[in-house]
């Protein structure tokens, strides 16, 4: 625990003193008999975001499937909100509009912007007019002023960073309490990376956000908590300034000063 | 050069059907005529003069198109339901097996499942040569190409598009309606459409177990027998020394060719269209 000056931005994404939201504890998983997840825990304060690094194949995205039970075969215990996910009421599809999880590659449904923005909603939700709904989404995606004259127009004339955006809202429309992102600006220009880190940070003020991200320039930007993975282990979590600041493991130095992780 | 090679090669399968398809119109137009196409087979006798008997090949040409209509009525639905299991619950080792599977049906000759077919449905059920046990043969036939052609329609969707349905909670149910189905009509449709080329070719699985030769006009009920185009051109061509008997049968091969190559090509311009979304 370590207490800094901050600026307001960062008193907001202080996870320090939050407490969690969700709990991950012991947390394995194999696939085809390989293990991708060795005994994963740590936590998600109730608000901030959390950055997931790692190399490519550290668990990353293994870890967010096992969250939202697109992974069924982990063992260990996922807490969200004190309630195991395994005994979720309502089950693994009530578990995932609890859980927003927005993918590396956006993918749009062939609608109109305004149709994908409600495609997740049920049927009855869906027939009644959702203007606001969109236009509030939309706007904490960051993505309103630029379709809000084009609502009706096919989703998929988007530009990539745009569809990105609109997944974010897409799920925001079902009001999940978790944000869950898998390195969600990797194939974005700078603006539309800019834009999404604002909406993140706008979002987080009211619920946990965990960003897998191989950026760490944004992670550094993101602020709040840093969760470093390497072949599928926890290798070092802690705050934004004392991870790029002070890291304390040999590891985490390495792969902060060569991107590279050798932790077998 | 390499171009010029290949292409002089190909050049048969390009030249062959087409010449194949002339030579039968060639053949077909002494005897090729409106009265023909919509015109009854009523007075029982196809080997005297076509018009002024009041010989049509339309009882034949609703039979043929009964028969494929039913076999699409029950392949559809079971082809259907085998490319769901195959996406959504079956394990890897399951999907393979389960393309051998199909792979296997589709090269069984149709006459063995004719005959399976006279056995089972005719013979053991009582059905009696009859529309369904003709259809239920059909659909059999076709079950591979149907199956096959909904199953890759399916893996043609954008696995991301499936994620992010799962991830909006979304439930199995609502995934198919919502996604995958609107995704994959226009695959399914064109395996569909080559399915009913496909059993409008077929003769042998339907010779045993559906049709006569005349008699008929329009079924009594689906247990009833039927005239189709494909056999019709069967018994007719063993008519050699009827010269009317041959022009009928070539007229009623053009009127098939051009059925088959209908579905054929509507299938062809619908995979465009497909391919173009």
């Amino acid at each position: 625990m370590s207490v800094h000056i901050h600026t307001i931005k960062e008193q907001v994404f202080d996870t320090v003193s939050e407490p969690a939201y969700v709990n991950i504890e012991s947390v394995s998983l194999s696939l085809s008999e390989k293990i991708i997840l060795k005994d994963v825990s740590f936590s998600l304060p109730a608000t901030g975001i959390s950055s997931l690094i790692g190399p490519s194949g550290a668990g990353k995205s293994s870890l967010l499937r096992c969250l939202t039970s697109l992974y069924d075969n982990w063992q260990g215990t996922i807490l969200v909100a004190g309630t195991n996910t395994r005994a979720w009421l309502g089950g693994e599809d009530d578990l995932r509009r609890h859980i927003g999880l927005i993918s590396q590659k956006p993918a749009v449904f062939p609608a109109s912007i305004y149709d994908n923005v409600i495609f997740g909603l049920s049927r009855k939700e869906r027939k009644q007019d959702q203007s606001s709904r969109v236009e509030q989404c939309l706007k904490q995606a960051a993505l309103w002023d630029e379709v809000k004259e084009r609502l009706h127009s096919p989703a998929n004339t988007l530009s990539v960073g745009q569809q990105q955006r609109l997944c974010l809202a897409r799920a925001l429309a079902l009001e999940p309490k978790v944000l869950l992102l898998d390195e969600p600006t990797a194939s974005l220009d700078p603006r539309s990376k800019q834009l999404i880190e604002a909406s993140l940070h706008d979002l987080a003020k009211n619920m946990p956000v965990l960003c897998v991200t191989h950026d760490l320039e944004q992670a550094q930007r993101l602020q709040g908590q840093v969760i470093f993975m390497c072949d599928g282990k926890i290798i070092e979590t802690a705050s934004a300034n004392d991870f790029f600041q002070h890291p304390e493991r040999l590891e985490t130095r390495e792969f902060l000063r060569w991107s590279v992780c050798d932790c077998d | 050069m390499m171009k010029l090679f290949l292409g002089v090669l190909a050049l048969p399968a390009l030249l062959l059907p087409l010449a194949c398809f002339l030579y039968i119109i060639v053949q077909a137009l002494p005897a090729l005529n409106w009265e023909l196409i919509v015109g009854s087979n009523t007075a029982g006798n196809v080997f005297a003069d076509a018009a002024s008997a009041g010989h049509g090949l339309w009882s034949q040409i609703s039979g043929s198109l009964l028969m494929m209509f039913l076999a699409c009525l029950l392949a559809a639905p079971i082809a259907l339901s085998i490319a769901l299991f195959h996406a959504l619950w079956a394990s890897p080792r399951q999907q393979r097996v389960l393309m051998i599977l199909l792979q296997v049906l589709q090269g069984i000759p149709p006459i063995v499942y004719g005959l399976c077919g006279l056995i089972l449905l005719v013979h053991l059920l009582h059905w009696g040569i009859s529309l369904a046990a003709g259809g239920v043969i059909l659909s059999v036939v076709i079950l591979p190409l149907l199956s096959s052609n909904a199953i890759h329609a399916l893996q043609r969707i954008p696995i991301e598009q499936t994620e992010a349905a799962k991830a909006l909670g979304l439930s199995s149910g609502m995934i198919i309606t919502r996604v995958w189905l609107p995704a994959a009509w226009s695959g399914m449709l064109t395996g569909l459409l080559l399915a009913m080329a496909r059993a409008l070719s077929e003769t042998a699985p339907i010779l045993f177990t559906a049709t006569v030769f005349s008699g008929i006009t329009w079924p009594d009920s689906i247990f009833s027998p039927v005239t189709s185009l494909q056999t019709h051109i069967f018994y007719l061509a063993q008519e050699g020394s009827n010269q009317h008997a041959v022009d009928m049968a070539w007229a009623s091969a053009a009127v098939l060719l051009t059925l088959v190559i209908f579905f054929s090509l509507s299938a062809r311009f619908l995979r465009r269209y497909e391919e173009s979304v």
